[in-house]
């Protein structure tokens, strides 16, 4: 019994002496390898760099909580969702306020939610409110721009199918207020490109060769039957995806240039049938008459900008075209004659064309600062003619030279002041002021 | 559902190879930049610590806080080489930069994700900032030409060129 006591004290005894010497061994070792600051200094980096991925994976399973406070596009390091915004004030005093009314306000009001879901495939939103409330009695509008899912293949393949904006003119993708002269987007590419221009459907673009940008795709298109203000061209048709009749699609072609700096040179072309079957019209007279009829609108345009030194110039050029306006002209004013024997219709578009030059020179930068004149000359008319036994209103084929000035508070942040003239109707003229900002 | 079916077999077959196909936007590896900024030599990696002043700095050319209580860089004891983060529109932008002699030698593009503004990552436009330098207010030596609608992919990339200038001229001076 008494062997039997002392042998677990001898191998406790043994086991300790052992683990003396493994740890003896241990620490003359870990003495030796004793890391040095810098790499004491490198394990915490590590260490943090750990703590910090650990954080952003819980930061982007709570992204907007995380988002919302920071005036950045993507201010939650390696979040995969994403905020940005633009927008604008405005001040408009006419030279003579007996036909328009002196106006200030809040144009645009825009955010941006984007999110990554994964290397490849993302989320894009633009969400607007315009003229500062929106309700049954005001005029402000809320909208959604954008909202589309874009799928990368690689530089020269991209696949994007949801809401998105329609290649054409310079103005109608890149829109922000420090992006453009003047206190108001030219009228080229508001009333003949009807910026801001989207439309539903799927897209594919990409790098044709480096520099070289296509885009090409299907989407919804225009209601004609909708068209009710020609000095908007046919803006009015425009459907903006707020159940779109789309009996009817489109596509659309553009091509853009950007491999030298400070250059681009580019083009769209979008065509579509806009009869839609008449499928917002409720007069049976009306809507049979647009029943199998080829309305077809086509928008076009060629463009230029050019950077040299402190020297900005820009030009563009945008024609329209709508066959069978004749048709869509009677079933407009059969319709309208339904409710009002005494309406007279619309003077539907068969043509439309515009296109603006405009210069501006950095005069002046210090820091983020930046003051640039600009000039701009445009030339259009939203009738350049119209549906047969209709007449077109002289006021629509109208020239404006705007002249201001863009001063850069910050390169994402604007004030603006101009002077607009406009040769058929000079009681538009007028003195804008305006504040804008991206980020 | 049954006639769909070839269809959507079809539909699947076709999506394969695009799937297969999905490349990274890792333009270059960072390894590989440095790699080729050092041809003679390996380069050492060093660390310079942010001080107050230089996190001051950095916020002022960022136009928001660096973030970051030091940066990490290659140098063989004449040129030095960053990597760098910044925002363009929504996406950051990764670029590398190799300076000497307070003049920037080399820049690449090493990812990029923004849907538009890719031609930043042409030669033509990173030859802007061949041979750049730090000028009043650690601004850009000379004015680069933008890319029409990817103005705020180039605004990032003049920070990230002036302030890899600024960290150069920082670990120089140590």
């Amino acid at each position: 019994m008494h062997i039997h006591k002392t042998r677990p004290l001898m191998r406790t005894l043994a086991a300790v002496s052992a683990l003396s010497l493994v740890l003896g061994l241990a620490t003359t070792t870990a003495l030796a390898t004793q890391p040095t600051l810098e790499e004491k200094i490198e394990i915490l980096q590590q260490e943090l760099e750990a703590l910090k991925a650990q954080i952003a994976k819980v930061a982007a399973a709570t992204p907007i909580a995380n988002n919302t406070g920071s005036a950045s596009a993507t201010p939650v390091a390696d979040s995969s969702t994403t905020i940005g915004g633009y927008g604008e004030l405005t001040y408009n005093r006419y030279r003579s306020n007996s036909t328009h009314d002196n106006e200030a306000d809040l144009r645009r009001f825009v955010l941006f939610f984007g999110h990554r879901f994964n290397e490849n495939l993302r989320f894009v939103s633009e969400f607007e409110v315009e003229h500062a409330v929106v309700s049954k009695n005001d005029n402000g509008e809320a909208e959604i721009e954008q909202a589309y899912l874009d799928y990368r293949v690689s530089d020269a393949l991209n696949f994007k199918a949801g809401l998105f904006l329609i290649p054409l003119g310079i103005l109608n993708e890149t829109h922000e207020p420090p992006t453009f002269y003047g206190v108001e987007r030219n009228e080229v590419e508001t009333r003949i490109i009807p910026s801001t221009w989207r439309e539903g459907g799927v897209g594919i673009y990409g790098d044709a060769a480096p520099g070289l940008r296509y885009d090409v795709g299907i989407t919804t298109g225009f209601n004609a039957a909708k068209i009710d203000d020609p000095s908007e061209g046919i803006r009015s048709g425009h459907q903006e995806m707020q159940q779109s009749k789309a009996n009817d699609l489109s596509v659309y072609a553009a091509l853009n240039y950007r491999a030298i700096p400070g250059l681009l040179l580019g083009g769209g072309i979008f065509t579509g049938n806009t009869a839609q079957k008449g499928a917002s019209l409720t007069d049976p007279t009306a809507k049979a008459l647009l029943q199998g009829v080829n309305a077809r609108l086509t928008l076009w345009d060629v463009h230029a900008k050019l950077n040299v030194g402190d020297l900005d110039l820009q030009a563009l050029y945008a024609k329209g075209t709508l066959s069978n306006a004749d048709t869509v002209a009677a079933a407009i004013l059969a319709e309208q004659q339904a409710g009002n024997p005494a309406a007279t219709g619309i003077a539907v578009p068969k043509s439309l064309y515009g296109w603006y030059t405009q210069a501006a020179y950095h005069v002046w930068h210090s820091g983020d600062m930046d003051l640039a004149p600009f000039i701009r000359y445009e030339k259009y008319n939203t009738q350049q003619s119209v549906a047969t036994g209709f007449v077109a209103d002289p006021l629509n084929d109208e020239r404006v030279i705007t002249s201001g000035v863009n001063f850069k508070l910050h390169p994402q942040v604007v004030l603006k002041a101009d002077y607009q003239k406009f040769k058929a109707d000079p009681s538009k003229d007028r003195i804008n002021l305006g504040v804008g900002y991206m980020f | 559902m049954i006639r769909l079916f070839p269809f959507l077999m079809a539909l699947a077959g076709l999506l394969q190879p695009w799937a297969a196909m999905a490349e990274e936007r890792i333009y270059l590896q960072p390894a590989d930049f440095i790699a080729a900024a050092f041809t003679d030599a390996a380069p050492q990696v060093r660390v310079l610590w942010l001080t107050p002043a230089l996190r001051a700095e950095a916020e002022h050319i960022l136009g928001h806080a660096h973030g970051q209580l030091r940066q990490k860089y290659w140098s063989d004891g004449q040129k030095t080489a960053w990597i760098l983060e910044e925002i363009g529109k929504e996406e950051m932008i990764m670029a590398g930069f190799a300076i000497k002699d307070g003049r920037i030698e080399q820049t690449r593009i090493l990812i990029y994700r923004e849907s538009r503004g890719g031609e930043i990552r042409l030669p033509a436009f990173l030859a802007q900032f061949h041979n750049a330098t730090l000028a009043d207010d650690n601004r850009l030596s000379r004015q680069i030409d933008g890319i029409s609608g990817a103005t705020l992919s180039v605004n990032a990339m003049v920070r990230m060129s002036r302030l890899a200038l600024y960290f150069a001229q920082s670990a120089n001076s140590k």
